[in-house]
């Protein structure tokens, strides 16, 4: 009988147990960073969609704020006018776009979960697992960054022939080296502080499991709340016109656009539940039961996906009906003659940014969701449910808020800015049609998002060993 | 459906097996240069239960998945006998196993894979639903099914708040509400303990064979191995024995 072979010892040192903690070098969570961040056969799409994510995000958020900052080349007093109106639009986008980019580090740091987690039950301590998260989230963040400049750079020839004031933004629209890596720094710091939010759940327990209790559910006190704001914005404005002092207009119109829109924030994830639920309980094929069950399970995160759009919406139905209105009323003179036209190229800018931003916030969260849920996906193809129905049930659940929220919050402006809305229709219908129809070419490029994230779904059914 | 007494204790396993209602002949799979089915022919009974055993990468996930129309097997042939008729699963496209999946096969896996938004009663009616099965009557049969293995009062608890042995059972309870004629279950087991394994193992066999129908579990649970009537042990994509349970006597 041959002898055993006999077992690799500890290197020196590191046999014995210990009750005394050694400390961990600063260097090795940053080469465990590393060695986790490199793409890899299986890996890839956990590195990618950040990534892309991130270049998104990047880019989209470049030419937004460098759009904004041209307008900085008007000085006359029209072109503060046109400064207050381009920071309003910009800071409709930015926000959002800041939470697509929450999005992605999020997304980054959740498709490490079981990594780390296995990292933390061999004994890595938070903060080596806390380092790493965030390193690596930076690493891919400055990838897609990267990425995203040079998309900004080939967008900015189309960017320039917008015209404002009667001829195209041209040069005005390259911000400089400055502010460029000023953004870029932003997006990576943005992407270093979500996945730091993002870790406490792996952190706190080794096993990072993930385990959906029951589904959460919005007070109704949000609707009576904001019935109350909107009734009370609507009498604000009805009466906005007896104002005799231009500030005092501007103010109340400020607020009761703020306020609406806050109102939109608080009452949008209640709503999009309450409908979602009637959805559920009247459903009667597997897609609707699906997609409805899929927005209950976090009514808040629906809203989140197409809040920008929300607030377009809203944006457009109020401002382009005012320039809409403008220009009916005939030509105005000297610095202002352009005036209606730009508000209206404004809000049909806005918006297709905005769809755009909805597109691929929908497209990424729904590709993440393909492939965090393979396995699932893998064993309802065995039970014998058809791919369009897995499809369809992906769609709708995007879809629903999206309508429910373009016609909410764009109702939610006919009936705040009645008047204006109501005069619009009668003396400008062309421009309110432009607006309109932008709005369903909006949803349009959504659903083209989305059709965009089915060959994820054919892959994972075609290569169901890496699932199961 | 299909209902049985809720209570009594599996029935021993039938030493005369019922007519074959699925055939492996000549089956070869192959994937890259790694062999997982050579030359394979197996007869599977009507109303037995067959474990199938082995190292692993002998090719018992493969073997299952050609019989279930998962896969289709690079040469030979799956016969199904169905209504009086034979059909070869291995020539049908991929709508048309999906849809016999749907209809004649259930299957419950290692982690139930359950949906976790829906509730337990949900995961079990779309099954029905899918079929084209109206909502209420799908439910009305849902509801019967998870009673019947002792999830009744459960029904509206979401995955996420059972436990591995109650969600095990909705995925049983899934397999079967459409009338399933062969159940195919991937270690079903596997995830749970000794007892609570016994228990939905009891569950399974008594809610498959020992109402009529067929049951096809991989497993590397001895135990498991042992509640079947016959075992089949696979090693380099071949069969290496076949034979019943020791109580039941050895077959060929």
């Amino acid at each position: 009988m041959s002898a055993a072979p006999a077992l690799p010892t500890s290197p020196p040192g590191r046999g014995t147990a210990s009750p005394r903690p050694h400390r961990i070098p600063v260097g090795v969570p940053l080469r465990l960073a590393w060695m986790l961040a490199r793409p890899s056969a299986t890996g890839l799409s956990a590195s990618a969609l950040p990534v892309t994510a991130f270049a998104l995000v990047t880019a989209l958020l470049l030419t937004v704020v460098a759009g904004g900052l041209s307008f900085f080349q008007w000085q006359d007093e029209t072109g503060q006018l046109y400064l207050a109106l381009a920071a309003i639009a910009t800071a409709l986008l930015v926000v959002p776009l800041l939470t697509l980019g929450g999005s992605a580090a999020r997304l980054s740091a959740r498709r490490r979960d079981e990594r780390l987690a296995t990292l933390r039950l061999l004994g890595a301590p938070a903060s080596t697992v806390a380092v790493m998260t965030v390193a690596e989230s930076m690493m891919l963040a400055a990838a897609g960054v990267l990425a995203g400049i040079i998309g900004h750079l080939l967008l900015l020839p189309l960017v320039q022939l917008i015209p404002f004031r009667g001829e195209p933004l041209g040069s005005a629209v390259w911000m400089g080296p400055g502010p460029l890596v000023l953004v870029a720094l932003g997006v990576v710091a943005l992407a270093a502080g979500s996945s730091v939010l993002g870790l406490r759940r792996i952190v706190i327990s080794p096993l990072g499991v993930r385990t959906r209790q029951q589904a959460p559910r919005l007070h109704w006190l949000r609707a009576v709340v904001a019935l109350g704001v909107i009734a009370l914005v609507a009498v604000v404005m009805g009466n906005v016109g007896g104002a005799q002092d231009f500030a005092t207009v501007v103010v109340v119109l400020g607020v009761g656009f703020g306020g609406a829109l806050g109102v939109l924030n608080l009452v949008g994830p209640w709503i999009i539940g309450v409908l979602a639920r009637r959805q559920v309980r009247s459903a009667r094929t597997p897609e609707r039961l699906l997609a409805g069950r899929q927005i209950l399970d976090s009514p808040k995160a629906a809203w989140r996906q197409v809040s920008g759009v929300a607030m377009t919406c809203f944006m457009a139905v109020f401002g382009g009906t005012g320039a809409a209105l403008m220009n009916s009323a005939g030509p105005l003179g000297g610095s202002e003659r352009y005036l209606g036209d730009d508000v209206r190229t404004g809000v049909l800018i806005t918006i297709v940014a905005s769809f755009l931003m909805v597109a691929c916030s929908a497209g990424i969260t729904q590709a993440s969701l393909l492939l965090d849920r393979r396995d699932l996906y893998v064993s309802l193809d065995r039970l014998g449910m058809p791919v369009e129905t897995m499809n369809a049930a992906r769609t709708r659940a995007v879809l629903f808020p999206l309508l429910v929220v373009s016609i909410g919050s764009a109702l939610t402006a006919v009936v705040v800015a009645l008047p204006l809305a109501g005069l619009a229709l009668i003396f400008a219908p062309l421009s309110v049609a432009v607006i309109i129809g932008c709005l369903a070419g909006g949803i349009g490029l959504v659903v083209v998002g989305l059709r965009a994230t089915r060959p994820v779904l054919t892959h994972i059914l075609r290569n169901p060993s890496a699932a199961l | 459906m299909t209902s049985f007494q809720h209570g009594t204790p599996p029935p021993a396993p039938s030493h005369v097996p019922g007519p074959a209602v699925l055939g492996a002949r000549g089956l070869t799979k192959s994937y890259d240069a790694t062999r997982a089915l050579t030359d394979l022919s197996l007869n599977v009974h009507a109303g037995e239960s067959v474990a199938v055993m082995g190292p692993s990468g002998g090719g018992k996930t493969t073997l299952l998945h050609c019989l279930a129309g998962i896969i289709t097997p690079d040469t030979g042939q799956v016969l199904l006998q169905l209504d009086g008729g034979t059909t070869d699963i291995a020539r049908l496209d991929d709508r048309e196993r999906s849809a016999l999946r749907r209809s004649t096969f259930g299957f419950v896996f290692q982690q139930g894979l359950l949906i976790p938004e829906l509730t337990a009663l949900e995961n079990v009616a779309v099954a029905l639903m899918l079929l084209g099965v109206d909502r209420s009557s799908a439910e009305h049969s849902a509801a019967q099914w998870l009673a019947a293995l002792g999830l009744a009062g459960m029904e509206d608890r979401r995955v996420g708040q059972l436990s591995g042995g109650q969600a095990q059972r909705v995925a049983i309870a899934r397999a079967q509400v459409s009338g399933a004629s062969v159940i195919f279950a991937d270690e079903p087991t596997g995830a749970l303990d000794s007892g609570t394994s016994a228990e939905v193992m009891d569950i399974l066999l008594r809610s498959t064979t020992g109402t009529g129908k067929t049951l096809v579990v991989v497993t590397h649970d001895d135990d498991v191995a042992r509640r079947c009537a016959r075992t089949v042990r696979l090693r380099d994509g071949r069969i290496v024995s076949d034979s019943l349970s020791p109580a039941a006597g050895a077959v060929a």
